[in-house]
């Protein structure tokens, strides 16, 4: 959910796919695994520190290569290709570095789950739940109610139109990726605490995410929220009449069935149609 | 000499793929990640005719192509709706739901474990089974697919691809069937990739899912776009550049655990500097601006 949101305020900001997202993502995980593991530093302290890490991987993205793109002007085509190289290069430095094999920063044993509700759910997945609220009502109000957000979401509605009232696109679009890649961060860290890193798990998140900001609407962070909830419940509800394995099949039939008939999503402004 | 053969025989593999898809990406100026699950639906239904029906292979390549043009017909569709960004979106859930499949029907696919054993195939009686022979028909079937390129980017049908391309509403305002041209260049464009996977699944004898993810489908955007989009000889030289590349890794005394992430690093950060310094590629004339 939190990829899916840092992935929407970047797409929001600057209308197009960042597929590098997904490895922003990962990063986080592995940064910690490095500190943890390698530095031998106790693991509060190495999320501490891999969470600026991340902020600062996705600024460095945006500082090489998209503010170059935008400047030439490129289109959301060269935008997307560029970051699916950005993604591939980076998914393979780290599993060069870190080999293909899972990797764990869980310290103990696994605990036995709380009951709530008749589920069972571990104490890092109430975790999980309580910092994604926390920050998705964070973000939301950063973007409703300061200066900042007004900003950024006047670059997001009409770039030319907020360089022309006296704002500066560029720093507003590195501050959106700054977010974007903080939440992604956070994400990666607690997904890995919850169920272990593999330099592929970028990718997925990624898929998910994207399937969360097109079902639930471009530009809507309570839809894309919404939409990340109902997908994990339709894809845990489509287990229980055929296998798990279809999980990623089910989210994907999803995505295209809103694309081909409400491509806004269900909670999203109308998009132009054709913009030509 | 096995081995130069080989990377030969994987070149033209490619120039197949990455021609076709330089038809859609290149000429009518759709992103398609979804090669790789149409060269995957050739590779599997030529497997699995062999293997169940020990059908021939001149049969199972007109198989591959009719189901393969029909998926296609099936992907064009959605282009007919949605747009650049949205369409490369569409693509490339096909490409999962594609990939799901062929990993998770067991009984059909043979799933995670494949399809072993895929026989040698024959000709009206000429038993193809050496590498030279291979590489005979892979670049008889290159040279087809580049000649039916060529002669459909010339044709009056090549021109309103790329007029659709620079601007499909004056396409449209000239009366051309805009929809009907993208759908058909997408059912050629699948039923050449799907040739490919033929060739792969005979000459390699056995496959799974792994060789057509989208991983797979970037590499063979990434030929497109590093060779030059719009332009078929581009493609040819992406192709060849691009496969070797990697190859040079290993003589340069590259662990091969290693050598596999290097070959997809390179060709990443290949795909970055081209959008970054030259959109259009080597020698295209594309570049994606609208």
């Amino acid at each position: 959910m939190l990829v899916a949101i840092g992935f929407a305020i970047v797409f929001r900001a600057t209308r197009f796919f960042h597929f590098a997202h997904g490895i922003v993502f990962t990063a986080g995980a592995y940064f910690t695994f490095l500190f943890k593991a390698w530095l031998g530093f106790p693991l509060f302290f190495s999320i501490l520190l891999a969470i600026p890490l991340t902020t600062l991987l996705g600024c460095l993205m945006e500082v090489i290569v998209y503010l170059p793109l935008r400047r030439k002007g490129s289109s959301s085509l060269v935008f997307l290709l560029a970051s699916l190289g950005m993604y591939i290069v980076l998914q393979n430095v780290i599993s060069m570095m870190f080999g293909d094999d899972t990797k764990t920063i869980r310290s103990g044993l696994v605990k036995e789950g709380l009951n709530v509700f008749g589920a069972r759910i571990t104490p890092i997945e109430i975790l999980i739940i309580c910092v994604s609220v926390v920050l998705v009502v964070t973000v939301t109000l950063l973007l409703k109610k300061t200066k900042m957000g007004n900003a950024m979401r006047a670059v997001a509605n009409d770039i030319e139109l907020a360089s022309v009232s006296g704002i500066d696109s560029d720093r507003v679009i590195l501050l959106t990726f700054a977010i974007a890649s903080t939440l992604a961060g956070i994400a990666g860290i607690l997904v890995a605490l919850d169920v272990d890193m593999t330099p592929t798990m970028g990718m997925n998140a990624l898929m998910m995410g994207v399937v969360a900001v097109i079902v639930g609407g471009v530009g809507s962070i309570p839809g894309v929220a919404l939409a990340a909830l109902l997908l994990g419940i339709a894809q845990h509800l489509g287990v229980w009449f055929i296998s798990s394995q279809w999980q990623d099949a089910i989210a994907f039939v999803i995505l295209l069935i809103f694309l081909l008939f409400r491509p806004q999503g269900f909670l999203g402004k109308k998009v132009k149609k054709a913009t030509l | 000499m096995e081995y130069l053969l080989h990377i030969l025989i994987l070149i033209g593999i490619y120039v197949i793929l990455s021609v076709s898809l330089n038809l859609i990406v290149g000429y009518s100026g759709l992103l398609s990640i979804a090669h790789a699950a149409f060269y995957g639906v050739g590779a599997y239904v030529a497997a699995l005719l062999a293997l169940k029906f020990h059908s021939p292979f001149l049969a199972n390549i007109a198989c591959a192509i009719i189901l393969s043009g029909l998926l296609g017909a099936i992907m064009g569709i959605p282009s007919l709706r949605i747009r650049d960004d949205y369409f490369a979106i569409a693509t490339f859930a096909f490409q999962v739901i594609t990939f799901s499949i062929m990993n998770n029907w067991v009984s059909f696919t043979g799933g995670p474990m494949g399809l072993p054993g895929i026989p040698q195939p024959a000709i009206f009686g000429w038993q193809i089974n050496s590498h030279y022979e291979f590489l005979f028909l892979i670049s008889l079937l290159c040279i087809i697919t580049v000649w039916i390129s060529h002669k459909i980017v010339t044709s009056p049908f090549g021109r309103v691809l790329k007029a659709i391309r620079e601007d499909e509403i004056f396409a449209q305002a000239m009366g051309k069937n805009v929809a009907s041209y993208k759908v058909l260049i997408f059912v050629i464009g699948a039923g050449m990739a799907s040739v490919a996977g033929v060739m792969y699944a005979y000459y390699i004898s056995f496959i799974d899912p792994t060789s057509f993810t989208i991983m797979e489908s970037i590499f063979i955007i990434s030929i497109v776009i590093i060779g030059g989009a719009g332009n078929i000889w581009g493609s040819v030289l992406g192709a060849a550049v691009l496969v070797i590349l990697p190859e040079a890794l290993r003589f340069l005394g590259m662990p091969s655990s290693i050598a596999a992430n290097m070959r997809q690093i390179i060709y990443g950060a290949l795909l970055v500097i081209f959008m970054l310094f030259r959109p259009q590629g080597f020698i295209g004339e594309y570049s994606f601006k609208k």
